[in-house]
């Protein structure tokens, strides 16, 4: 996959209708389309107050007194931008799949559209690697920065252990203000090692995003010879009969689905399984429909 | 284990194609880079055991097919005891028992314990030896080994023909070992052919401890034993103990003792045997009830022609499955006069030697007994004596003395050696005198005899004779190599047989008949029996008609030429050799001999397991049992056996082998 040849055009410029929301309130720096926890001055009503000595007499509303002789401060809610932290697992097993459909590949396309269509949108952008060259680029907007974003992500090369759990807590720690944390990855790690990993973003109030990308032969482990597999991640390469370990195998996986599902349920996790044989924009496009607001919310 | 294609085991390196063919699988095994490794870690330390195996088991099973496949191909033996031999010998020795109780017979197939030992034997040796070792026969007969060309020729051979001789098992052991010692043969296996008859084995006899010890001390001499213990069932045999003519005015009769033995019956039922006397050539039949598994006839009176003044014949029994004992010979003639001599200087000990060797035990015959002193020993009629009472100092071997008392031994007579007062340090017949010892306070009793056989046997209807009565006051110690036939005190042998000589009896007796050294003479009984068994059995070498016992040698004494009676006059006689092994009546001029097998032929006891081990303790030998029933081989092919094994290993291979059946439905997605 050459440079940035993840964009397909058509693909944004259908998915450029769905905006991207934030699940919760975003502290951004500028005013934009998310919702933000504090007040400010849009033309959306949040609340009545009462007021109290220094409040700003301008925004006493002076119906309200008229109504009810007291003095009541009209408060509007505030929008702010939204800073989309995009964590892309460029570790040894994302190289898995045909040659230009990696594992990575899926993730540069899911990760390089949502930083397309959030830059689009007036959203600030930033992008960690997460694998043995780390790259990271803070959150900023501008088409700039939009650009440094998308030839780091084009830049990436699957290569070595994963430190994903260890990356996870580095980034958290990192970003500083409320962000849309979208994490894409493999994720395989055991789920008792993530779990605290995916507590501590949560507990820095992002919203936190999980695009598990699996392989549909790595679900059915669906060979009919042994074979010799060479662990991408440069582990000891193992010599397995399938006809022999297969039923284990797939025991295994269930096992795993299944504790990661009590995981991404207890962190509160939005978690997407998304086997690489499903079209990325499909994908984006069930993701982005899912985060609209509802009718008469926000 | 043997193979009749031995070559082909130059394939056996190939067995190890599976494991080679693995290796190589394992390069060149697909290579596929895999990213979910832990589900695969986890999944194989699931399956961890079971895998391990399984691959260890398929691998197993080829290289056992293969082997098995080799083996095939190879044609292999099953040896039991002749297996893993570990290629050829040096040298192989056969030793053979030729007894007559070897002819015991399978009544269908009318083969002989003899010749289904030989036949398996020459088929074993063919198969596992062949060529490649020198054969060496030893027979019970001759014991004279002899270098055999071709194994096949061992079922031919004179040397292995039946016989109606004893076999003497020490002795033959003695010869193998004689032969390997002074030939050097190598590395030897002894292959020894019996029926295991306790007699034969003679195993309470002093010179198994000395075989034993040379044959430890040799180095690469196996045994193995090829035993056909079984005993016959309901197997008559019939034995002639005595022929004697008798005369009165009126007519002439031949009084026969004659004793049925019935073996393998523990309840028996009464039974009518038709006994067949064939006499001159002429045959009747008398029919008698046994009610027993023991009859005795005495005197059993067949009328004869007032002119036949001697005569041959036998008893016939109906065929069994034993025919060896089914026929007993006899001769008869004017019976010797029974002569003893009693060399002695004191005539307390003299005196009732003389009495009781006097006395007539057997009315029809004569009786004389002579006492010489010391000095007058060289009057001694040697040609004419059945029996020598020698209460004197023992001869020095080169005496003229000696000689001559080896040569009447030798011609089956008998000797007995009473102790002198005066110490005596010479040796006759492997035997010396020791010391004298006294009984104590208490005189000693004779504790412990032989009863089935020898001058102490039981009487002919089964009773004990008295000698646990005798009281010995003094007795002589007796040293050097016999069988011991009663013992006193703390084991000391009281009267010993040589084994030194063949032939007759030369017995050493330990005290004397007077009353100063024991109550032989005032209770009589055991004195009287004592002396005059050893006087009939010396007088059975007198007179022109002679019954005597199959054996190398027995008819060598004569310098006439033998013939079997009922030989036509022109007809190719055999050699006298072979004629002393067969049970029959021969002639030599005058001289008229019927040769019968020796009543320890009759003996069904069988060498218990436990004590062949112990003659053999320390020895390295192997025993093997057959049946005259059994057909099998001592060698078969087995590759059936091998074929079989080698179709299971390759159905558990091809089981192991077996994809596992896959799941219907695979992991899903949420």
């Amino acid at each position: 996959m050459t440079q940035r040849d993840f964009l397909d055009p058509a693909v944004l410029s259908r998915l450029l209708a769905l905006p991207l929301h934030a699940r919760q309130a975003m502290i951004g720096n500028i005013s934009g389309k998310h919702r933000s926890p504090v007040r400010g001055s849009s033309l959306e009503f949040a609340q009545y107050r009462k007021y109290v000595p220094g409040d700003d007499t301008r925004r006493l509303d002076w119906r309200m007194w008229g109504r009810s002789d007291r003095f009541y401060i009209k408060e509007f809610e505030a929008d702010t931008n939204l800073r989309l932290c995009l964590l892309i697992d460029a570790s040894g097993s994302m190289g898995y799949g045909e040659e230009s459909a990696t594992r990575l590949d899926y993730a540069r396309q899911l990760g390089g559209t949502l930083a397309y269509l959030a830059a689009q949108q007036g959203d600030a952008a930033g992008f960690w690697s997460v694998g043995e060259t780390k790259m990271e680029i803070p959150t900023r907007r501008g088409a700039s920065h939009l650009k440094l974003v998308l030839d780091q992500i084009a830049q990436m090369k699957p290569a070595g252990k994963t430190t994903l759990i260890e990356s996870i807590h580095e980034g958290a720690e990192k970003i500083s203000q409320r962000a849309l944390v979208i994490l894409i990855s493999d994720l395989f790690v055991p789920p008792a090692e993530l779990k605290p990993a995916l507590q501590h973003l949560r507990f820095r109030k992002h919203d936190v995003v999980v695009f598990h990308l699996l392989d549909q032969r790595e679900l059915d482990f669906d060979f009919d010879r042994p074979a010799r597999f060479v662990d991408l991640e440069g582990g000891e390469p193992m010599l397995a009969d399938p006809s022999l370990i297969g039923k284990q195998y797939r025991e295994a996986v269930r096992i795993y689905l299944a504790e990661l599902d009590e995981v991404v349920h207890t962190t509160g996790v939005d978690y997407h399984r998304i086997k690489l044989q499903e079209k990325y924009d499909d994908v984006l496009a069930r993701f982005l429909l899912g985060r609209t607001p509802k009718k008469g919310g926000r | 284990m043997s193979f009749l294609q031995p070559l082909l085991l130059w394939g056996l390196p190939l067995i190890a194609l599976p494991v080679i063919i693995h290796l190589i699988h394992l390069h060149r095994r697909r290579t596929v880079k895999w990213a979910a490794m832990m589900f695969l870690l986890a999944a194989q330390r699931m399956n961890k055991g079971f895998s391990r195996l399984r691959q260890l088991l398929i691998l197993a099973f080829r290289v056992l097919a293969l082997l098995a496949l080799i083996f095939v191909i190879s044609r292999p033996l099953s040896g039991g005891w002749l297996g893993l031999t570990g290629g050829a010998p040096d040298t192989v020795m056969i030793l053979v028992d030729r007894s007559a109780s070897m002819e015991q017979q399978n009544v269908t197939t009318g083969v002989s314990k003899r010749a289904a030992g030989l036949r398996n034997l020459a088929k074993a040796i063919k198969d596992t030896v062949g060529s490649r070792s020198r054969l060496v026969l030893l027979d019970s007969a001759h014991l004279k080994p002899l270098l055999l060309e071709r194994v096949e020729a061992l079922v031919d051979l004179p040397q292995a023909e039946a016989t109606d001789t004893t076999a003497d098992i020490p002795a033959m052991l003695q010869g193998a070992l004689d032969y390997i010692t002074r030939n050097k043969t190598g590395r030897t296996d002894v292959w020894l052919l019996s029926d295991m008859q306790a007699g034969d084995w003679d195993a309470s006899g002093g010179r198994w401890e000395a075989l034993r010890g040379a044959f430890i001390s040799l180095q690469g001499v196996r045994f193995r034993l090829l035993c056909y213990p079984q005993t016959a069932k309901d197997n008559l045999g019939v034995t002639v103990e005595r022929a004697v003519r008798r005369e009165t005015a009126d007519k002439a009769e031949l009084l026969l003792d004659i004793r049925v033995v019935r073996q393998g019956d523990p309840s028996p039922q009464p039974v009518e045997v038709p006994l067949r006397v064939v006499m001159n050539g002429a045959s009747s039949v008398l029919k008698v009830v046994m009610n027993e598994n023991q009859l005795l006839l005495q005197a059993q009176a067949v009328p004869v022609d007032k002119a036949t003044k001697r005569g041959w014949g036998r008893i016939e029994l109906p065929a069994d499955s034993s025919a060896a004992d089914n026929a007993s010979h006899f001769v008869f003639d004017d019976p010797a006069v029974l002569r003893s001599v009693i060399v002695s200087d004191e005539e307390t000990v003299a005196e009732p030697l003389i009495a009781a060797l006097s006395a007539a035990a057997d009315t029809a015959r004569k009786y004389t007994a002579t006492v010489l002193a010391v000095s007058r020993a060289a009057e001694i009629p040697w040609d004419d004596v059945a029996l020598i009472v020698w209460q004197a100092p023992l001869p020095k071997p080169d005496d003229v003395i000696a000689k001559q008392m080896q040569n009447h031994v030798a011609a089956g007579r008998s000797i007995i050696f009473l102790p002198t007062e005066a110490r005596d340090d010479a040796q006759m017949f492997g035997l010396h005198w020791g010391d004298w010892k006294r009984g104590g306070e208490k005189p000693k009793n004779v504790d412990r005899w032989r009863n089935d056989a020898g001058l102490l046997a039981n009487t002919r209807d089964g009773a004990s004779l008295p000698v646990g009565e005798l009281e010995v006051l003094r007795y002589c110690e007796i040293n050097g190599e016999g069988i011991p036939l009663a013992r006193v005190g703390a084991n000391q042998p009281l009267l010993v047989r040589s084994t030194f000589e063949r032939g007759g009896g030369a017995y050493f007796f330990g005290t004397l008949p007077d009353s100063s050294a024991s109550s032989l003479a005032r209770d009589g009984v055991v004195m009287f029996a004592m002396l005059h068994r050893a006087l009939n059995d010396g007088a059975r070498g007198l007179g022109q008609a002679q019954m005597r016992y199959c054996a190398q040698g027995m008819l060598d004494d004569e310098s006439a030429k033998w013939r079997p009676v009922s030989a036509m006059k022109d007809a190719v006689v055999p050699s006298v050799t072979a004629l002393a092994l067969r049970a029959g009546v021969v002639e030599a001029g005058e001289k008229l001999v019927a040769l019968n097998r020796p009543p320890s032929e009759d003996q069904p006891q069988v060498l218990t397991s436990t004590t062949l081990d112990g003659l053999f303790k320390g020895i390295d030998y192997e025993r093997v049992e057959d049946t005259l029933e059994s057909n099998r081989s001592l060698t078969s092919e087995v590759w059936r056996t091998f074929l079989i094994a080698m179709a299971l290993f390759i159905v558990g291979e091809a089981l192991l082998c077996m994809p596992q059946r896959r799941e219907a439905a695979s992991v899903t997605t949420a």
